[in-house]
């Protein structure tokens, strides 16, 4: 047995079985326990205002979407430009059945957990689909895929009136154990509900990349001809990564669509898809912390850029229009920064940080 | 029989006939050499058996199988593993974590059990990493389990690409140049593996290479290719004396 299971000094594996761990001392899991226990019981004791918490379950949502980005076009290395319109299959998923149903069918307000686990599946069928040109297009050409899935997507949100042709489809309020979740504590229901599907699957994908489902995501992407070698089927394994990132987009649309009680096409646009890819870029490609980092990264600077731009209208009125061009442009600047300052991305200052801390006092 | 069996295998690219009516028996655990000079289609002979290209005319036969149009993961689901002369290796993943790589078709647990790492997956996993260290143990890999791929010296990696085709656990070996470029003291240790590769995993070694000498010394039967030609067969002695190869390689007189 190993000496010490605290810290990583004298942890010695005997077993193959001890190589396994998800968390490599004691310690890290004790630590990792208590973050998870502070962001769960933060809410309870500071009270936030909804609009507040309104953005954090936006971050949170967008973590979930990114973790599935970061799937496909970290892991697997299959550019998509389309990941905001998976999401929004899954939230029309959600607002199908309302169309159908009735918004507050018991279905949708008793059966959510349900409901969000099918919209996953309904953005894992439509992901393997747009997938499937990975069986014979590469790199740039696959990109313009899934970019013409995002087009095909909009258009035919905006003119089926199914849909209500792009406009808002309500969705009612849902029940918990203790009855109906009010207007006051709306959010912070779903602050929990949001962190605890951003752990589970968290902890999904750091399952999946120790077996060998997780393992050819990487094959495919580093060398997808050594891999057909290797007794993969590349062509397969890019479908599969393609529903894999369909179904965490899928989930994502459900819990946006029952976070705002609504669906509209507007959250679904190609500008969200740049968006994620952004915040996968900047969180850091091919790791499961860069999902994020770069959600919270991208969200803060946005609200920042935002609230400087209103005090910029406020003192300066005539310059306002150069200030709401404030936002693009520092996003975009970001992105370029990051591409060619640190492509690998805010995972990278946490890997040197932690490398760091773990010698600390030693230089070596 | 033979294990596998080329029959009149005939690749062309257009006009150009990189191999035309070739003919090959590769018998059970021996070591077969094919070589010939530059271009003359010993790396299509074996991107042929290995699925990456699939012959015009002419059929290929493993066992039974006939693996003609098969696509490379077939072929190597079937036992049929190879190394590449150019190194495909993903380099961004530690020597471990390549090897590990190529156990997929053998591991088998559901995705149910991969994501949620419970039970089968698990003990799988514990099993395959100790049959991938069985092999880094045969190639001497260890003081490199754990360093990136691309960090490692030619000659190591040249190893770890032996070592990755080893772990499929094949029943035919086709190695591709694995001795290019590669100083005297790091070819013998090669050949030390490929020598081992045959006697201790009973594996069947289908060798391409350039190095005459090596060839000569450890090879069962050698096939000599010339501008897509077979131009002779046979034990190395036969090979040596026969008038045809030697006009090939050292012209007429």
């Amino acid at each position: 047995m190993s000496a010490n299971k605290w810290l990583a000094t004298g942890n010695f594996f005997t077993t193959y079985k001890q190589e396994q761990r998800t968390f490599l001392t004691n310690l890290d899991q004790s630590i990792f326990t208590f973050f998870l226990v502070v962001l769960f019981s933060w809410p309870l004791l500071f009270h936030l205002s909804n609009k507040s918490m309104l953005v954090i379950d936006n971050i949170l949502i967008a973590i979930v979407a990114v973790m599935g980005l970061n799937l496909v076009t970290g892991f697997a290395g299959l550019i998509s430009i389309g990941h905001a319109a998976f999401v929004g299959i899954g939230a029309y998923t959600v607002a199908s059945f309302c169309r159908t149903m009735g918004d507050s069918h018991i279905i949708v307000t008793h059966f959510w957990p349900l409901l969000i686990i099918i919209s996953g599946f309904m953005g894992a069928l439509f992901g393997a689909i747009v997938g499937l040109p990975a069986l014979r297009l590469k790199h740039l050409y696959l990109a313009i895929a899934t970019l013409s899935f995002q087009m095909i997507f909009q258009w035919v949100i905006n003119f089926m009136s199914f849909f209500n042709q792009g406009q808002t489809i309500f969705v009612g309020r849902v029940f918990w154990v203790t009855g109906k979740v009010g207007r006051k504590d709306h959010y912070l229901f779903w602050y929990f509900v949001i962190l605890t599907t951003v752990v589970l699957l968290g902890f999904g994908i750091r399952n999946l990349m120790k077996t060998r489902y997780g393992r050819s995501l990487i094959a495919v992407r580093d060398n997808d001809r050594a891999a057909d070698a290797m007794g993969m089927n590349p062509g397969l394994t890019k479908v599969y990564a393609f529903a894999l990132s369909g179904f965490f987009a899928g989930v994502a649309g459900a819990l946006h669509a029952y976070l705002y009680r609504g669906v509209g096409f507007e959250s679904f646009t190609l500008h969200e898809s740049i968006s994620y890819l952004a915040m996968a870029i900047v969180g850091g490609l091919g790791t499961l912390n860069g999902s994020f980092w770069g959600p919270v990264a991208i969200n803060f600077l946005d609200l920042k850029v935002g609230s400087l731009a209103e005090v910029v209208g406020q003192y300066m009125p005539s310059g306002m229009n150069l200030a709401t061009a404030l936002k693009p442009f520092t996003f975009g600047l970001v992105i370029v920064l990051f591409l060619m300052f640190e492509p690998r991305g805010i995972a990278n200052w946490w890997r040197i940080t932690k490398s760091y801390t773990k010698m600390w006092p030693f230089r070596y | 029989m033979a294990q596998l069996n080329v029959s009149d295998v005939t690749l062309s690219f257009g006009g150009l006939k990189a191999l035309s009516n070739v003919n090959m028996e590769i018998e059970p655990g021996l070591i077969t050499s094919i070589i010939g000079p530059n271009g003359a289609g010993k790396t299509s002979m074996l991107n042929c058996i290995s699925g990456f290209y699939h012959p015009t005319q002419g059929e290929i036969y493993y066992k039974d199988k006939k693996l003609t149009h098969s696509s490379p993961h077939q072929v190597s689901s079937m036992g049929i593993a190879r190394a590449f002369q150019n190194l495909e290796l993903f380099s961004g993943l530690s020597v471990l974590d390549n090897l590990l790589l190529a156990r997929h078709q053998n591991l088998n647990y559901s995705f149910l059990h991969a994501v949620f790492f419970f039970g089968k997956a698990s003990r799988v996993e514990a099993e395959n990493r100790g049959y991938v260290e069985s092999i880094i143990d045969f190639m001497e890999l260890e003081p490199y389990r754990n360093s990136l791929v691309g960090n490692l010296s030619y000659g190591v990696q040249k190893k770890v690409e032996v070592a990755r085709a080893l772990t499929l656990a094949p029943d035919i070996l086709l190695l591709d140049e694995p001795m290019a470029g590669m100083n005297q003291e790091e070819k013998e240790d090669i050949v030390r593996f490929i020598l081992d590769i045959q006697k201790e995993r009973y594996i069947t070694v289908v060798l391409v290479e350039h190095d005459l000498g090596v060839v000569m010394d450890i090879s069962d039967r050698i096939y000599v290719l010339d501008f897509g030609q077979l131009i002779g067969s046979g034990t190395p002695e036969e090979v040596a004396s026969n008038p045809k190869v030697i006009e090939a390689y050292i012209g007429e007189e």
